[in-house]
């Protein structure tokens, strides 16, 4: 315990995180587009954009979870589940599209709820309820569409938000700048992120000063599937079909962002536009490599060493400190953590 | 017993950590059969100085002497070997394990494979916790034992393992009477048996009844040794604080104003109080004595809506208010200082000035927004005005001294403009100098209309401070007493003269 | 809470009863499940389906073993999946090479272990949270792989599947190996002082320290325990497929996280034992093929395994929820 005390006051740790990862993404850039002669074009940078939308939007809404010291294991599931719940609302239901993503949107929020009720009511480990929802909203993705079920023909007005231009930009993306700067917003310049920070670092001490703590962090995991929803709207747009397999595995990527993004898993410290950077760090990566024509697989293994990387150069000089002192504790998993 | 060379010395031991120098010499010797007490302000090196003795830390020059004999590279499992143990103030126990299973962890030998005897650690569990007179199931889990219990079976897991040297910090400091004087006894009895105990504590009373000699560190030196025979309380608190303090506590008493809050037979079972009834009055220190558990913060907790009570009414300016949450009581003016400075009082690794608008968010932060340049305004106004010594606002809380966090967490609730402020604790674990410095903010605080509650288990601090004394036991309000009662008649009602004493639910 | 000592004491005593409540609750809910097939759908208890479904469900046991453990250190692994991919397709490609199945499986158990160890070095070497550390090199293993064998999938010769026997003694001596294997570990974790060292670091590791335990040497060996037992899951798959799966073990880790879980060892660490566990996984492992006796659609299985999960965690929630009272 008095290991993670002395890691808590490193105030300026985050600021240099994300200019070392600032210089990491240039340098990336930068490699990349050196080697391959289509990186450095306007139309490849849309497609990056293009395809890191979906996981970017989780991630970014993964970052208060985790600034509350939580975690959200539902978002890749949810995100299936909402595909499908739309796709069955527009064509078995016969709702118009426009209401059938608003439902859906609602539906995500909703989904999110019940995350919320059991970590806030029941006082449960958000990794274990988020896991429980996990295979469960996967599951009702497949009950729903018996596994096999796929959604597609949707109208070319629909797909326009995943496929076309808008404005000179990938239509999605003015999409993903609104959620992100609201989210921004909210987290560095108003009260919500104060109050999500104080809650990450000491729920008992927020909720003396008075802080709503069940509300505040019942918000973040609705948030969190709200977006989930609204991921699951571009993708299903991007792709043209839905189908329950949606999303497998995007909430390990999206948390994987969130970390490299510099937030702390145990919460309190951390910042959205790390975020952004820790998804740009990946999508480049992903897409840099097929252009210098080496394997994508590699773009997982990078992804993976970078992660210990980052963790391991913020550990490194405390760890030599600490050995003078002879100090061994080792940093408990954070899933503990109960509101 | 012969002339030996003691059986613990530190020789001129020095510990920094970073730029910290934690210890900067400090001699100490303790010998069988002695009781030697360790005194000093919070910061002082005390604690510094056990994890060196339990071998938790290693100490950068000077050196450690066990029966005369220099050792060094001492690790937690070479002091355990060498018969040093520690009962710490929060029992470093496991919490999900049983009793017998937490003595045998500290008893049985090393080796990983050795095989488990079940019924001999209940067995060798059952007999130690007898001979420290603890009525506690071996079986049971420790989560679900209370502090003082927990202590007994630390004591037992000492005395199990043969400590020669037993080191308590603090350990009364969460005791009801009767519970500190079943451990002078148990003290007493290893001091007969040629244990040699390191006695710290912050009670003077408690050093002069119990210790043999005294030693007192100061700015992590050793500034004197003596037996307590030869010193007296004002020598003792001279050594602490490198100057004499002639005024312990402010003495100005206004008169009190009309009244603010009126409670009426406030009660409820899982809040932990039972009918209590009482009257606060504006610019007046209510103290509010009583035993560990006698449901003091438990009524506090109540008046801040962290707690619920089933029955009875509380009225703030003769209006009934119902406190269903901290935010409801922050906004009928009712501010708590919490007891758990460091868990509840402030968040340590937000800046100051974070912890110093947390209660005013709804209040500073219109619509949401954070006006950062009015928090730091009202950040600055409070650092000025109580004296909190801090690199600036933007400091984490974490990094002040523990008289400064509380200064920072009174900050916060002064912000709030309250009409009552209730404070827990406020001055425990603090040092001398901050002590007096709150107790003069308290007063002052009282004298510009403020209407306060002041839980204290600092016999002299409740008398020196309070207008008028309610004492608590079993969650009712079994006296009140005019401000300069004798601390024997605060101790009687808590007591409840001694016959029925005794910790309830 | 505050109690007078009597009061405690019995209070405690009391309880003692209840101190397998948690595991028990499970077993009941895994009979009655089994009740209701035995009525219901009594082919289910048929000796050929039954036999594949536990050696089957074999290899997954023995991770989940080893994910009690580390649960139990209050640490999480979640590049099991990974591990266990890893060590099949080794295994597999000695086997296919000739080499004795004996030397395959020694291998693929030193494999994994040195995972775990690469694991164990980043958590209990430079302290990065494990879940982060894991979620890690689950990704590099993964693509990894995927970079290697680009997806191909590892033709094994005839006489290995089963180790050359009948399906029937085969499978006999898988399940076998699992339930040994989790016998020896739930022994080990009772009986002997490094299991209960587990326990204790898990429970309060500063308190450990302070006992003369080494927390981070017991974190260590935990993590490298949990890369061999996947190693072994993964011999033990191998040895029952004609091919080797590079994608093998993909989800593993929250499948076994979700059976420790619903086994009832706490995610705080300290809690628990391998008795919930073995009640836990079979549970999950027997609501796919139960909804198909049952004629439920066998896509249902998913979220009943979600419900399942969430029910455990829920009654774990009112329960400490009333103690805490």
């Amino acid at each position: 315990m008095s290991a993670r005390e002395k890691k808590r006051f490193g105030g300026g740790a985050l600021l240099r995180h994300e200019a070392v990862l600032c210089v990491l993404v240039a340098a990336e850039w930068l490699c990349f587009n050196a080697v391959g002669p289509r990186f450095g074009t306007l139309e490849n940078h849309f497609d990056i954009l293009r395809h890191s939308v979906e996981i970017g939007l989780l991630a970014v809404a993964m970052t208060p979870v985790i600034l509350t010291g939580g975690i959200d294991l539902s978002v890749g599931s949810l995100l299936g589940l909402c595909a499908i719940v739309l796709g069955k609302l527009w064509r078995d239901a016969g709702v118009p599209l426009p209401a059938a993503i608003a439902i859906t949107l609602a539906a995500g929020a909703a989904a999110g709820g019940v995350n919320a009720v059991l970590i806030t009511r029941l006082r449960l480990p958000p990794l274990i309820v988020t896991l429980g929802t996990f295979s469960l909203f996967r599951g009702l993705a497949e009950a729903i569409t018996h596994g096999f079920d796929t959604f597609t023909n949707f109208p070319a007005s629909f797909l326009f938000l995943g496929q076309e231009r808008w404005l000179g930009v990938p239509a999605q993306a003015p999409v993903f700048a609104a959620v992100t700067a609201a989210i921004w917003l909210a987290v560095h310049r108003m009260t919500f992120g104060r109050t999500v920070r104080a809650i990450g670092f000491s729920p008992e001490g927020a909720r003396h000063a008075g802080l709503r703590v069940e509300r505040r962090i019942a918000s973040v995991y609705v948030l969190s599937g709200a977006v989930a929803a609204l991921a699951a709207v571009i993708y299903t747009a991007r792709l043209g079909q839905a189908k329950a397999d949606a999303g497998n595995g995007y909430e390990l990527f999206a948390i994987t962002a969130v970390v490299l993004g510099g937030t702390s898993i145990f919460g309190g410290r951390g910042s959205v536009h790390g975020t952004l950077l820790g998804v740009a760090a990946i999508a480049i990566l992903d897409n840099g490599l097929v252009h210098a024509r080496l394997p994508s697989e590699a773009a997982g293994v990078l992804t993976g060493a970078l992660l210990v990387l980052a963790l391991a150069a913020g550990a490194l000089p405390k760890v030599l400190s600490d050995r003078r002192a002879r100090r061994t504790p080792v940093s408990p998993s954070p899933l503990a953590k109960t509101p | 017993m012969p002339a030996s060379p003691p059986l613990f010395a530190f020789k001129a031991v020095r510990k920094s950590f970073g730029a910290v120098r934690a210890l900067r010499g400090v001699d100490f010797a303790v010998h069988a059969g002695e009781v030697h007490a360790l005194l000093g302000e919070n910061g002082a090196g005390k604690s510094t100085l056990i994890k060196i003795a339990t071998g938790a830390h290693e100490p950068d020059d000077g050196s450690i002497e066990i029966a005369g004999e220099p050792v060094s590279g001492l690790d937690p499992a070479e002091a355990r070997r060498r018969g040093i143990a520690c009962i710490y103030q929060q029992p470093a126990l496991f919490p999900d394990l049983s009793v017998a299973e937490n003595i045998a962890l500290r008893l049985e030998p090393a080796g990983a494979w050795r095989a488990i005897d079940w019924r001999e650690r209940r067995r060798q569990a059952a007999m130690w916790l007898e001979r420290v007179g603890a009525a506690i199931d071996p079986e049971a889990e420790v989560r679900g034992l209370s502090m003082p219990q927990q202590q007994l079976v630390e004591i037992a897991c000492a005395i199990g393992a043969g400590a020669r040297l037993v080191i308590m910090d603090e350990p009364t400091a969460s005791l009801t009477r009767r519970e500190q004087e079943q451990l002078y006894a148990i003290v007493r009895e290893l001091r007969a048996g040629g244990v040699g105990v390191v006695y710290i504590s912050h009670r003077l009373e408690e050093i002069f009844a119990l210790a043999d000699r005294v030693t007192v560190l100061r700015d992590g030196e050793s500034v004197g040794t003596s037996a307590v025979g030869d010193i007296d309380e004002a020598g003792l608190i001279r050594l602490m604080v490198g100057r004499e303090i002639n005024q312990l506590y402010p003495a100005a008493r206004a008169g009190a104003g009309e009244t603010v809050l009126t409670v009426r037979d406030l009660g409820g079972a899982a809040a932990g109080i039972d009918g209590v009834s009482l009257e606060l009055r504006r610019g007046e220190v209510l103290g509010l004595a009583g035993l560990v558990g006698a449901g003091r913060t438990e009524l506090a907790r109540v008046l801040f809506g962290l707690a619920h009570a089933d029955r009875g009414e509380i009225r703030l300016d003769g209006e009934a208010v119902a406190l269903r949450s901290p935010r409801e009581a922050i906004a009928h003016g009712i501010a708590y200082v919490p007891e758990d400075r460091r868990r509840h009082g402030v968040i340590l690794e937000l800046p100051v000035e974070e912890n110093i608008s947390l209660a005013l968010h709804p209040r500073i932060f219109r619509g949401g927004w954070l006006w950062r340049g009015a928090e730091r305004l009202l950040a600055e106004e409070f650092i000025a005005r109580l004296g909190v010594k801090t690199a600036g606002p933007a400091a984490a809380a974490g990094t002040l001294s523990g008289g400064n966090q509380q200064k920072v967490a009174l900050a916060r609730w002064l912000a709030t403009e309250p009409r009552v402020l209730i404070l827990d604790e406020p001055t425990q674990g603090v040092d001398v100098g901050a002590k007096s410095e709150i107790h003069r903010l308290i007063r002052e605080l009282a004298e510009q209309g403020l209407a306060v509650i002041l839980i204290s288990s600092d016999l002299p601090e409740i008398i020196g401070m309070s207008d008028r004394i309610g004492v608590m036991r079993g969650g009712r309000l079994a006296a009140m007493l005019p401000g300069k009662a004798r601390p024997e008649d605060v101790m009687a009602a808590a007591l409840g003269r001694g016959e029925s004493a005794g910790r309830m639910a | 809470m505050k109690f007078n000592s009597r009061e405690q004491v019995s209070m405690r005593t009391a309880e003692s009863g209840m101190k397998y409540f948690r595991e028990l609750s499970v077993a009941v809910v895994l009979f009655g499940l089994l009740g209701v097939l035995a009525v219901v759908a009594p082919a289910f208890f048929d000796a050929r389906p039954l036999r594949s479904l536990a050696a089957r469900e074999a290899p997954t046991l023995v991770v989940a073993a080893g994910m009690a453990l580390v649960i139990l250190c209050r640490q999480i692994d979640i590049s099991v999946g990974s591990q266990f991919a890893w060590c099949g397709v080794v295994a597999g490609l000695l086997a296919a090479q000739h080499w004795p199945l004996a030397v395959a499986a020694v291998v693929a158990i030193a494999a994994g272990a040195m995972l775990g160890a690469i694991n164990g070095a980043l958590v209990a070497g430079l302290r990065l949270p494990s879940i982060v550390v894991t979620l890690a090199t689950m990704v590099a293993w993964r693509e990894g792989l995927r970079w290697w064998r680009q997806g191909q999938f590892v033709d094994l010769p005839e006489n290995i599947q089963w180790m050359g026997f009948s399906q029937r003694a085969g499978q006999g001596m898988l399940i076998t190996v699992g339930v040994a294997v989790l016998v020896l570990l739930a022994a080990g974790l009772r009986k002997l002082a490094a299991g209960r060292w587990i326990y204790a670091v898990g429970s309060d590791e500063e308190a450990a320290r302070l006992a003369g335990i080494r927390p981070r040497a017991v974190t260590f060996w935990v993590f490298v325990a949990m890369g061999a037992l996947s190693g072994l899951a993964a011999m033990m798959n191998v040895l029952q497929s004609p091919q080797v799966d590079p994608k093998a073990g993909t989800g593993l880790e929250l499948r076994v996280i979700a059976a420790v879980v619903v086994g009832g060892v706490a995610i705080t660490g300290g809690r628990g034992n391998l008795w919930g566990v073995l009640a836990g996984a079979l549970l999950l492992a027997c609501v796919s093929p139960a909804l198909t006796y049952l004629h439920v659609e066998a896509y249902w299985s998913r979220a009943i395994e979600g419900a399942i999960i969430l029910l455990a965690v829920i009654a774990d929630g009112v329960r400490s929820g009333k103690e805490r009272r």
